[in-house]
């Protein structure tokens, strides 16, 4: 079976760069693991906010299904419950669907596949009950499942925060808020809505250990410092659940595989792949985008997605010069905006030195 | 003057490793070289089978039991483990022709020593209970086994060098001069010299033999392997199809009732059950240059077959695939021998067989250099066949 585009992952990066790789006549098919697509949007369910053409006030679930309807308006096609299982030579891309290995022949492959949640070791880590707090935030936005009722967060960046305000939200008691830095790594004003809701911030210290039988019965804490776990500053407190949130890595396992070229970017989750301007890898043809090519966010992966699907769709003899050069520099506008102010500025220069180095090789 | 070497052998595969190993054990001062590890190149992406039930009747067989029967021995005098397990091995026989051709095949090796026997539809059942229903006949190798191929090349490798040998690993051949008696061998770190040289490198031995002025006929015949999780036991010892033979030699007129995948790619099944209670399966022919790289077309045709014989398999999740390369030989012989290059000699080639006849090829090497007669008439593994 031939395509002339393959979008793997339907999460933000990939629906936005479906749609627009369609619009432009291109032929899309979109493969996604999942029983439907839309990724994390559908669990976020919580406003962005920044400018308004970055969707400000508008929920994270929302602009999934916003994505969706575009989508089908479009003339995607798009493989739900299907899992790409490998990229071989020429561009053939392995699916498992329904039970049997589709190849499909690609002639240009976007790996959208997102991050993966990095976990954290400690002596009771493997007990039921310690969890990503991504798992958290699916169990109880998408399935309406409360994972329990006294819950430690480990980790204060946006994640921990939204989370742990989400897990109040679903009626679960949050016990505290651990960080292992000095400050809280979130945006003030998700930590603000905990700290009115009284959750206490732990700063400076790190979990030490999760206690239980079965499950998870108490965890226990310690201040941080230098790296090492200081003796004899132990607190523990009876808790059911555990949510480690410390960072997410870039998924990128199909790229390492296609042959693409990966370096350590620790600013956007350490080993990950690098691309040139127009999100293209070193393997011609194969495009990455949002969290697989550097974990940022929703926004900033829709408009990485855009600008893959309009620089396959120009490749491809959809779109004149002109217009492509007008539609990439409106896009890469917005991505400069988005990584303005003290966060965005460290990715700024991180994916400036990613696309540096792309481009080099 | 810098150290003369008695023997220079170039290749830390198997082959290579042991060529240095019996070597060493004569008393020759002796140094392996290699452009990386060893075992990095075919021997790491090998099966570990030690057969002599793939082999023709005659000579072939004879030399491969020979090997086999060294097995025993070296698994207690090298200091690395190298899992050596004797179970036997099981061909299954799919169709009548099969059977008969089988048959006769049966009655010849018996001829040389090799003791195999028919198992009738009831026998082979018994023996592997979760073998595909319809399957009519099997036939069994008493004395096959397997060994672990990398554990083995780091056994003959460092028991060497425990005995006196050196090792110059990530060191690549650059050249080779010739200057009297003496090979100066130009590496990437030093010069070296040596009396005599030995060509182990498998799939690069034209490149070494080039340096000489000799041209190897040898090439590289990909295979591929995938790695299943552990699982329960699906079978016992060793299992592969009849039409393993027919896809290695890729002779007779008998055409076995496969998928177009399957032919197009020479796969026949291979089972290999490992110490860790996974299990290997291969087997595929493809020349495809130096390419290494995992093909999905090939690893269907593989499940594909795998599943045919063992349909329990359909639940068993397979975690890993390779490929490597086979050195082959247009006569599927290795050469054993020595070169009209005097003190430069040939142990490559081997195809699917280097690991199993790694023993005995050090060995010979090793008879020859010392200037010995053969155990028995190498004509068959001598470089001179290919000269027209």
């Amino acid at each position: 079976m031939k395509k002339e585009v393959v979008i793997i992952g339907g999460g933000p990066a990939g629906l936005a760069a479906a749609i627009e790789a369609a619009k432009c006549g291109a032929q899309v098919l979109l493969i996604d693991e999942n029983k439907r697509p839309g990724g994390q949007l559908f669990k976020q369910i919580h406003k962005f906010f920044g400018s308004k053409a970055h969707n400000a006030g508008i929920r994270g679930i929302d602009i999934g299904r916003q994505l969706l309807k575009e989508t089908e308006e479009c003339g995607v096609e798009v493989w739900l419950d299907s899992a790409v299982i490998g990229l071989f030579a020429d561009k053939k891309v392995a699916v498992l669907r329904n039970g049997t290995t589709v190849t499909v022949e690609a002639e240009k492959i976007l790996i959208c596949t997102g991050g993966a949640e990095n976990p954290l070791r400690f002596p009771g880590w493997t007990l039921p009950g310690v969890m990503g707090a991504g798992a958290a935030q699916t169990m109880i936005n998408v399935n309406r499942v409360l994972p329990g009722k006294r819950v430690l967060m480990v980790g204060s960046g946006n994640v921990g925060v939204i989370v742990a305000y989400q897990l109040l939200q679903a009626g679960a008691n949050v016990v505290g808020i651990v960080e292992g830095m000095p400050k809280i790594g979130a945006y003030g004003v998700h930590a603000a809505k905990l700290r009115r809701a009284g959750v206490p911030f732990f700063l400076g210290h790190t979990i030490a250990e999760a206690k239980g039988t079965e499950k998870v019965e108490k965890a226990v804490i310690a201040k941080f410092e230098n790296g090492q776990i200081v003796k004899g500053t132990e607190l523990e407190t009876e808790v059911d659940v555990i949510c480690i949130a410390v960072g997410l890595r870039p998924l990128s396992e199909l790229a390492q595989m296609a042959g693409v070229q990966h370096d350590f970017i620790p600013e956007l989750g350490g080993w990950m792949p690098l691309h040139d301007g127009d999100m293209e890898t070193n393997v011609p043809g194969i495009y990455v985008a949002g969290d697989t090519a550097g974990v940022e966010e929703a926004n900033t992966a829709m408009d990485e997605g855009r600008l893959a699907g309009v620089s396959i769709a120009h490749t491809l003899g959809y779109l004149k010069d002109e217009e492509t050069v007008q539609k990439k520099n409106e896009i890469k506008d917005r991505l400069n905006a988005l990584r303005q102010g003290p966060f965005g500025e460290r990715r700024l220069n991180a994916k400036q030195r990613v696309i540096e180095k792309g481009e080099a090789v | 003057m810098s150290k003369i070497y008695d023997v220079a052998v170039i290749g830390a595969g198997a082959v290579g490793s042991s060529v240095t190993y019996y070597n060493t054990l004569r008393g020759a001062d002796v140094i392996l070289i290699d452009k990386g590890d060893i075992a990095e190149g075919t021997s790491s992406k090998s099966d570990g089978n030690i057969l002599v039930c793939d082999k023709m009747p005659g000579f072939d067989a004879k030399f491969a039991k020979a090997s086999q029967d060294m097995f025993p021995a070296l698994s207690e005098e090298l200091d690395y483990e190298i899992e050596w397990r004797q179970k036997g091995s099981l061909y299954l026989l799919e169709t009548e022709e099969e059977i008969e051709i089988a048959k006769g095949f049966c009655e010849d090796m018996k001829k040389c020593g090799i003791e195999m026997r028919i198992l009738n539809k009831q026998e082979v059942h018994e023996d592997e209970p979760l073998l595909a229903e319809d399957i009519p006949a099997g036939l069994e190798t008493i004395s096959d086994g397997s060994v672990y191929p990398i554990g083995l090349a780091y056994g003959f490798a460092l028991k060497a060098e425990k005995l006196g040998a050196e090792l110059s690993l990530h060191n690549p051949v650059k050249g080779i001069d010739k200057e009297g008696d003496l090979f100066i061998i130009h590496t990437e770190n030093e010069d070296i010299t040596a009396k005599n040289v030995v060509n182990c490198a498998g799939v690069w031995s034209p490149v070494i033999g080039e340096m000489v002025g000799l041209d190897i006929p040898i090439q590289a015949r990909q295979g591929q392997i995938l790695v299943a999780e552990q699982t329960f036991q699906v079978a016992r010892r060793k299992v592969h199809e009849f039409g393993y033979m027919l896809t290695k030699f890729q002779s007779g007129t008998y055409k076995r009732p496969v998928s177009e995948r399957v032919e197009r790619n020479g796969v026949a099944f291979v089972f290999e059950p490992t110490a860790a209670n996974n299990f290997l399966i291969g087997s595929s022919r493809k020349f495809a240059g130096e390419d290494i790289s995992n093909d999905i077309e090939v690893m269907q045709a593989l499940a594909e077959r795998a599943m045919r014989f063992f349909p329990v398999m359909e639940n068993i999740k397979i975690i890993r695939a390779y490929s490597g390369l086979r050195p082959y030989t247009p006569d599927h012989m290795p050469i054993v021998s020595g070169t009209p290059v005097p003190g430069f000699y040939i142990a490559a080639g081997h195809e699917g067989d280097g690991i199993g006849l790694s023993p005995i090829t050090g060995k010979v090497i090793a008879d020859m250099i010392a200037g010995d007669e053969p155990f028995m008439d190498l004509s068959p593994l001598s470089y001179d066949r290919f000269i027209k």
